[in-house]
């Protein structure tokens, strides 16, 4: 048990050429549960593999528990890693496999059939001890491999997109049975995935990575609790990452600025009332203004609204996804209704955007901070 | 089952007659060989089955004297079992001596990272293209020095040949490598997490699961070895220590070639081959890493 901390840690390849992570600043507190999450390219199992020490460090400080463990080797950080491809020793059967590591630290044949034992225990996996792994299924070896790394009672255990490789029945089962496990355990996790459902549902803190820009000081994103990135996205990466489906983002200009009601004016004439806090701009600064699809409302006719043409319509039963077109918008407009009854395509129709539910970034994709955010906890 | 064409049958028959005809192209040789081993008289032409079968020139090879029939005993020039017995010797020790440093060798390669790896490995391969032939000079002078320091690897020991004999490993290096980088780098990382050493990683995981290239290297390495001529035949001098391949040539004198004795000796030189391809062939599996990883 210990918590990690991370202290400007970067890292690049060929003596500073290319840079994958840089400035990256982390507190996981002890027995926290952290996802890291981002897109493909932005380093987060490059981070991962840092903490665990497969990577070496290219500058800064990790952290675990009290001491500086930079230059230690993996098995003395006291780490458990869960790999995405498994890597079960094939030639060995079940309890060699979790029984390995106690091996080599030549414990003796008692302490290492015990704690085996306590393991498979809890992850269900006494009938399959004897077994090798090519024949077991997906899920449960990945439950050996998670066994493996319990065995060793790490201080800290790390998952590089343990769930990927199963499918969607099975990603479901094991996501609740890693959060289980969690809670019995409450040993400090870290979590690295590219699937928002699995970090929204397992962390008790998302850590948001993006691809490092040229140029950037950081590619460290946002960090909190699951619904705070939802409700308070700091800024556009964030917004346009957490939730799905994508939010959809309209370029405007400010029209009136508050500290509580701003108004924006869309290219295509709308002007639309948000709840931000916009008292740092001024009228006619551009401005991205953002409306998650299931925010926005179709039949409405009051003022706060845009008009767009029906582009497609998805019909899924219990929603329906209507996309639309619109002069002013980037990427998607997509729209989430739960009614399905059928649209025309190319008919024109209203969709009103609630003001206390809308978004607002300034130009460099900063978010103004909302003031009239749902409550959550 | 998929439809096949209507001429199927006749494609798979001439495929057939096209294979047996090969095979018989092959085997050819080596059944004239037996049966040359077991001709009265030391003839190299004749038909396949000897027409006066005879177990002379086996009884020669096995050091045994012949009786024929008018009573003539023939005791045996050679000692071709102590020959025999030379050639396993040393390519039994060459062979577990390369397996032993192109293994860790190939560890090295595929895995470590340090200078000048590329430029290495490309040197291995280009060396490798050069005949030990055109070296011989060298060799013989180098364990001729060797032999003024160390008298067991000097002209005409065996050990001076076992030694020689490593200079092949960089083909086998290039084998072992190949086979490892196609096993998942995050086996031996866990391993590593786990506690275990480079060594432990490679000995208990890495090794166990890379047994099939290590039985086929065994196998290469031995075949190469036991039919090695040029370099033995300049490095070994005295009787008693020749290898078979080496001391077959000593029946072929240019007045008095003794084909039959040849022969016998010759047939008897693929034995070592033949008991180590079988006992290494149960080790030439497949699927032994499936299930570790999924990719």
């Amino acid at each position: 048990m210990a918590e990690v901390k991370l202290i400007n840690v970067s890292k690049s390849y060929d003596q500073g050429a290319t840079w994958v992570l840089k400035n990256i600043d982390l507190n996981i507190a002890d027995g926290e549960f952290a996802a890291f999450i981002g897109p493909s390219g932005c380093g987060k199992s490059t981070l991962l593999r840092m903490i665990c020490g497969l990577e070496e460090i290219s500058s800064g400080e990790l952290f675990i528990g009290e001491e500086t463990v930079n230059d230690w080797p993996p098995n003395e950080r006291g780490v458990g890693m869960v790999f995405q491809s498994y890597a079960l020793y094939p030639h060995m059967t079940v309890a060699e496999n979790m029984g390995f590591g106690l091996r080599l630290a030549k414990a003796d044949k008692a302490t290492i059939h015990n704690r085996v034992q306590e393991a498979a225990g809890i992850l269900q996996l006494e009938p399959l001890l004897e077994r090798k792994p090519k024949a077991m299924s997906g899920g449960q070896r990945q439950r050996v491999a998670i066994g493996r790394s319990i065995v060793q009672q790490p201080r800290v255990f790390l998952f590089d997109e343990p769930l990927s490789n199963l499918d969607v029945a099975l990603r479901v089962q094991m996501r609740q049975e890693l959060s289980r496990l969690h809670r019995k355990l409450k040993t400090t996790s870290i979590y690295v995935t590219h699937d928002q459902v699995e970090a929204m549902t397992l962390a008790d803190q998302i850590v948001v990575l993006s691809p490092l820009q040229e140029g950037s000081n950081s590619n460290l994103e946002q960090v909190g609790k699951p619904l705070e990135l939802y409700h308070r996205p700091a800024n556009l990466f964030v917004a346009g990452f957490i939730g799905s489906p994508k939010m959809n983002f309209f370029d405007g200009t400010i029209e009136t600025s508050g500290e509580e009601v701003s108004s924006v004016k869309l290219g295509s004439g709308e002007t639309i009332q948000v709840h931000v806090n916009t008292a740092s701009a001024s009228k006619g600064d551009p401005v991205v203004l953002g409306v998650r699809p299931q925010d926005a409302l179709t039949e409405v006719n009051d003022g706060n609204s845009v008009t767009g043409k029906v582009a497609a319509l998805e019909r899924l039963g219990a929603e329906a996804y209507i996309y639309m077109q619109h002069d002013c918008i980037r990427e998607h407009f997509t729209v989430r209704v739960e009614d399905c009854q059928r649209k025309e395509e190319g008919s024109t129709i209203n969709i009103g955007f609630p003001a206390e539910l809308c978004h607002l970034f300034n130009a460099q994709g900063l978010a103004f901070e909302r003031t009239r955010v749902p409550k959550f906890d | 089952m998929m439809v096949q064409s209507r001429n199927l049958a006749s494609r798979v028959w001439t495929a057939r007659i096209f294979m047996i005809l090969f095979l018989c192209l092959i085997m050819f040789p080596f059944l004239m060989i037996i049966s040359v081993s077991f001709r009265s008289g030391n003839f190299a032409t004749g038909s396949l089955i000897p027409d006066t079968p005879s177990l002379e020139h086996w009884y020669l090879a096995f050091g045994l004297p012949w009786e024929d029939a008018d009573g003539i005993i023939t005791e045996p020039p050679f000692p071709v079992m102590l020959w025999l017995w030379n050639s396993i010797k040393v390519a039994f020790m060459s062979t577990c001596i390369i397996l032993l440093l192109s293994t860790t060798g190939a560890y090295a390669f595929a895995r470590l990272k340090f200078k000048f790896k590329e430029h290495m490995l490309t040197a291995m391969m280009i060396l490798q293209m050069f005949p030990a032939v055109l070296a011989l000079v060298a060799i013989y002078s180098l364990f001729d020095k060797l032999g003024n320091y160390v008298p067991w690897l000097g002209l005409d020991h065996l050990g001076a040949v076992t030694v020689a004999y490593l200079g092949g490993l960089a083909l086998h290096i290039w084998l072992i490598k190949g086979y490892f980088e196609t096993i998942d780098n995050s086996l031996e990382e866990a391993a590593f997490i786990d506690g275990a050493t480079p060594w432990q990683a490679f000995r208990y995981v890495l090794l166990p699961l890379s047994v099939p290239i290590l039985a086929v290297v065994f196998i290469l390495a031995f075949i190469g070895t036991v039919a090695e001529y040029p370099v033995a035949s300049v490095l070994l001098q005295s009787m008693d220590n020749l290898t078979l391949a080496v001391g077959s040539r000593q029946y072929l004198n240019p007045q008095n070639y003794l084909w039959g004795d040849f022969a016998a000796a010759a047939v008897l030189s693929g034995l070592p081959i033949s008991v180590i391809f079988l006992f290494c062939q149960r080790w030439i599996v497949g699927g032994l890493t499936a299930g570790g990883v999924k990719g």
